[in-house]
């Protein structure tokens, strides 16, 4: 790092981001916060909480969806202050903290990779899956399965807005794994002949709803109306306290406006992001802590935050 | 070396049993294993706790060839290997604390590595295997001890009521309502399940009458007629799965659903060693097919000639048909044996 520079959260957050695409935002932001614990060097312990507290409020300020992100920045805050109280000798902790900053990110894959082996049992023969948008998780659960020698489908809906779609679509048929493209009205044509629904998260709000890119809820709400079961994949590292109760109830930097004139071209992506899917629409959620029904989320929330 | 060939007889004896289906009944099934496991504890020689936790998985796989669809069975070897573990890891606590708060908590990716090297100074195999067969005779008394389970239910029962239980069969279910019956006046409406279960219902509803409880034998059919006067629904299954879903007889999917459809409660009364952490991935591979010839009798040449007769033995019923499940630890909501399950089992015997 240039040294004549201040220490900068949010471009260290996005050098994190931007050097490995494996890398999620949560982890990211635990990187950043770690960064600046080796850069600031605090003295005592409530300068330390501060100068935490004060980087990771600038961090989600400075972000425009800052949800995943503040689910790993709460996460490591919370890990500190608990800390702080239960060992006594906080510098060392604090020193292996620093020390073992990339291996939070490898941890997280390894996450990632132990969900695949709990959802491979999900994945099974002639299944036909619909997957909303691009999602790590979800990806390496279909190419272990494949793998394996599972014979299964794909649907990959088009997901517009973040148009992941694509990408996602031709990472499956790399791997050999018939993959049919459809635009995201055709979910509800589709949906009969669906046996299950896969779905990353960006984040999971307290009542084990699901933050996701956008067109997510209109994908699981259609799934729940015939009947076929939605499993969302997520590390445990992205649950974060939230408890929206709508897609509302997400802060959007662009919502949509109402006009009788005709203002400018229509432009998809100058809209809301991500959506909300409310627990009751989801039957299982797949994560590093084991397979939990909705309700597991806020229980996991409450050991860490009450326990 | 007479007691190691009299435990290998003992387990021949067993297996056969399970094959044969002398021994059936969730309840005599997890009593029968417990009790051949703890002698088979207590007879075989395991320098290690590693060890005895092979050996029994090796056991555990032998008896679940025997009856795959027994889960019961599974059930208790598998609550054995975790009391195993459990005992075992209570002298590395200090060392393994680290290592399971990062694998079983949200704080997983930022726990520090331990100091590494695990220590091998196990629990002395005499002193773990005093402490495993006290676990297991634990085990073996709540088997035995539906008190709590009757606890609870009674106080979900109300004077005058009318209750549903299809194809019952269950020594829980009996033991309970003789239990109520002694507070409570109440009838009871059963289900006639055929063709598998008539005479077990039969015989159910005879024992009822005989302790006095009001009680009438309806035709599988009916169930949709007479739910609107039927005020609670009541069934025992052979085994409830993570997630809260059950596997029962043949014959309880129908009045569950009729049930959801009056909106009348669905209460499951399940003995803790019914609790399996099987998710049912394939619900068709967990559904046993029997005997054809009680459909439609072989003798019958003519018309078993020309039709494809088929008799599954069981039903699933998924989480949302189900409203409470009453086990040895009390009653909870069917979303939340995920729970139960991770306190009861240890993921790593999943698979024996």
């Amino acid at each position: 790092m240039d040294d004549d520079m201040p220490f900068d959260i949010k471009q260290t957050y996005l050098k994190f981001l931007e050097e490995d695409p494996q890398l999620t935002m949560p982890v990211a932001a635990i990187q950043s916060l770690v960064a600046l614990l080796a850069d600031a060097q605090p003295k005592t312990s409530a300068e330390l909480i501060e100068v935490l507290q004060e980087a990771s409020q600038t961090l989600k300020d400075s972000v425009p969806n800052s949800i995943s992100l503040s689910a790993g920045s709460d996460l490591f805050l919370r890990f500190v202050v608990r800390n702080i109280h239960d060992y006594s000798d906080w510098e060392a902790c604090k020193r292996n903290l620093v020390e073992n900053g990339r291996t939070f990110a490898e941890r997280a894959k390894e996450s990632r990779s132990l969900i695949a082996r709990l959802g491979l049992p999900f994945v099974r023969d002639n299944d036909i899956i619909l997957v909303h948008g691009r999602s790590r998780a979800v990806h390496q659960l279909l190419e272990l399965a494949a793998s394996k020698h599972v014979r299964f489908q794909v649907y990959v809906t088009e997901a517009r807005v973040c148009a992941e779609g694509q990408i996602a679509a031709a990472a499956f048929r790399k791997l050999g794994i018939p993959t049919c493209m459809i635009p995201d009205s055709s979910v509800g044509y589709v949906i009969p002949k669906v046996h299950k629904v896969f779905l990353g998260a960006e984040g999971v709000a307290e009542s084990g709803g699901v933050i996701n890119q956008i067109g997510s809820s209109q994908v699981v709400m259609l799934a729940h109306q015939f009947k076929k079961p939605v499993f969302v994949l997520a590390e445990s590292h992205k649950f974060v306290r939230l408890f929206p109760l709508s897609s509302d109830d997400l802060t959007t930097e662009t919502p949509y406006t109402f006009t009788t004139t005709e203002t400018e071209e229509f432009d998809p992506a100058n809209g809301p992001q991500i959506d909300f899917t409310p627990h009751k629409y989801i039957t299982a959620l797949i994560t590093d802590l084991g397979v939990l029904t909705p309700s597991g989320v806020s229980e996991e929330l409450i050991k860490i935050w009450f326990g | 070396m007479s007691a190691k060939g009299d435990i290998n007889v003992q387990i021949a004896a067993f297996t056969a049993q399970l094959q044969r289906r002398e021994i059936s009944g969730s309840r005599a099934v997890a009593l029968a294993t417990a009790h051949l496991i703890s002698r088979f504890v207590s007879s075989r020689r395991w320098p290690t706790a590693d060890d005895l936790i092979n050996q029994v998985k090796r056991l555990g796989r032998e008896l679940e060839k025997a009856q795959p669809h027994e889960l019961a069975c599974g059930n208790i070897i598998r609550r054995i290997l975790k009391s195993i573990r459990t005992v075992d890891e209570t002298v590395e606590l200090v060392e393994a604390v680290d290592d399971r708060e990062r694998r079983s908590s949200m704080f997983g990716i930022l726990s520090v590595p331990g100091s590494g090297d695990k220590s091998t100074d196990h629990m002395r195999s005499r002193d773990l295997k005093a402490a495993v067969i006290e676990d297991i005779q634990v085990l073996i008394e709540e088997i035995g001890n539906e008190e709590p389970l009757q606890r609870v239910g009674t106080e979900m029962i109300n004077d005058n009521e009318v209750i549903l239980t299809p194809c019952p069969r269950s020594v829980t279910l009996l033991d309970f309502f003789l239990k109520v019956a002694q507070k409570r006046s109440f009838t009871v409406l059963v289900t006639e399940c055929y063709p598998n279960g008539v005479e077990d219902a039969k015989m159910f509803a005879e024992r009822l009458t005989k302790a006095g409880i009001r009680t009438e034998i309806l035709p599988d059919a009916t169930v949709n007629a007479v739910m609107s006067k039927v005020s609670k629904v009541i069934i025992s299954p052979r085994t409830v799965l993570a997630n809260g879903g059950v596997i029962a007889s043949s014959g309880m999917a129908l009045p569950c659903l009729a049930a959801k459809n009056f909106n009348k409660p669905v209460l499951v009364f399940a003995g803790s060693y019914k609790l399996s952490l099987l998710y049912p991935f394939d619900v068709e591979r967990l559904i046993e097919v029997g005997n054809s010839g009680k459909v439609i009798d072989f003798a019958d040449a003519d018309l078993m000639d020309k039709l494809e007769v088929t008799n599954p033995l069981c039903d699933y019923l998924g989480p949302e048909l189900l409203d409470i499940i009453i086990t040895t630890d009390g009653g909870h909501p069917p979303n939340f044996m995920y729970r139960i399950v991770l306190d009861n089992y240890s993921t790593q015997d999943q698979i024996l």
